[in-house]
């Protein structure tokens, strides 16, 4: 052993022996806190611990009653439900186009309701027809 | 409250003996009565390596509990000679989680007015805080300035450094069980080791107790 080790030696008993003194200098509240905290540790042994497969029994029946729930709102229509906003955008276009449109204008101005009472009769017979 | 009242208080404090612990109880199993003594056996030197660490009375005491907790919750059914040094691992972790935490309160801190910890508002007790031992006065100031140097000589080491001379040299673990405890190879403990004797040798130089 070189004596610089041995002098190494000498300084880790010295440090050792604080280390130790300062242990036994640790004051009676921090020992009955560090207590209390040992039994409440232990006291986590006598509770009934839930099994590890258990945990996971039910992740598959979850899994797919989420799948089934998430389509269901995807996919499923719900009763007045809104158009699309693609086919609500159409439909205002077909409207606008109609009301610019300076022919079907002077048919309503000309009082020529003749062929639309026609058109409505034609609508209901062949409703009726296919009932 | 009286002087008598305080000195009742402390007296009737169930102050508990290092491995004290009430085992009448008949529920009581050889396993939890085995982890009960190792608990015992260790919690005074994990609360001054904590202490060591953190510099904070309270932060040692919680990161202890919480080792304690967790190697019970998770750790019981393993063979008790895995204890020690899975305990320390835990503890370690603990206290690297409360620097982190640390930290980042500071750094919040520093953007408030003023700010004063609760804690360090407790009132001192000085008989609560009075070491039991009756020492000559020049010789416990003696050990008082030693212990003081050597706890803030301890304080600046790395924390890799300092987890390996506690674990040596308080702990008194074999360079095998620190290896696994800090969860490195034998031969960096060794490393750890070495430079933290030699930073606390160009610290402390050849001081005496």
């Amino acid at each position: 052993m070189t004596l610089e080790n041995q002098e190494l030696d000498d300084f880790e008993k010295r440090t050792r022996a604080l280390l130790e003194e300062s242990v036994t200098r640790i004051d009676g509240r921090i020992r009955s806190r560090l207590n209390q905290a040992r039994h409440a540790a232990l006291a986590e042994l006598e509770r009934p611990r839930k099994p590890f497969w258990r945990s996971f029994a039910l992740a598959p029946a979850a899994g797919v009653l989420a799948v089934v729930v998430l389509a269901v709102v995807l996919w499923v229509p719900r009763p007045g439900q809104l158009l699309p906003v693609t086919e609500v955008a159409s439909n205002a276009v077909e409207d606008l186009d109609l009301m610019a449109d300076g022919e079907t204008f002077d048919l309503i101005q000309q009082g020529d309701g003749g062929f639309y009472e026609w058109a409505v009769a034609q609508a209901d017979a062949g409703q009726e027809a296919t009932s | 409250m009286s002087a008598f009242a305080t000195l009742a208080s402390v007296y009737n404090t169930p102050v508990a003996m290092h491995g004290d612990v009430d085992i009448t109880d008949s529920n009581t199993t050889t396993g939890s009565r085995a982890l009960n003594q190792f608990l015992a056996s260790v919690e005074l030197k994990a609360f001054k390596i904590a202490q060591s660490a953190l510099r904070h009375e309270h932060d040692a005491l919680d990161a202890v509990q919480d080792a304690m907790l967790q190697l019970t919750r998770a750790y019981a059914d393993r063979p008790a000679e895995e204890w020690r040094p899975l305990f320390y691992r835990i503890l370690e972790n603990r206290i690297r989680d409360m620097q982190r935490r640390r930290t980042v309160r500071a750094r919040i801190m520093a953007w408030l007015p003023t700010h004063r910890d609760e804690e360090d508002e407790e009132a001192f007790d000085p008989i609560t805080q009075a070491p039991s031992e009756e020492l000559t006065p020049p010789r416990r100031l003696e050990i008082d300035e030693a212990m003081t140097a050597l706890e803030k000589a301890l304080h600046d080491l790395p924390n890799r450094q300092r987890q390996a001379f506690l674990l040596r040299n308080l702990e008194g673990m074999d360079v095998a069980q620190v290896a696994s405890a800090m969860g490195c190879s034998e031969g960096s403990v060794k490393t750890h080791h070495f430079r933290a004797l030699k930073a606390l040798r160009a610290r402390l130089g050849e001081f005496s107790t």
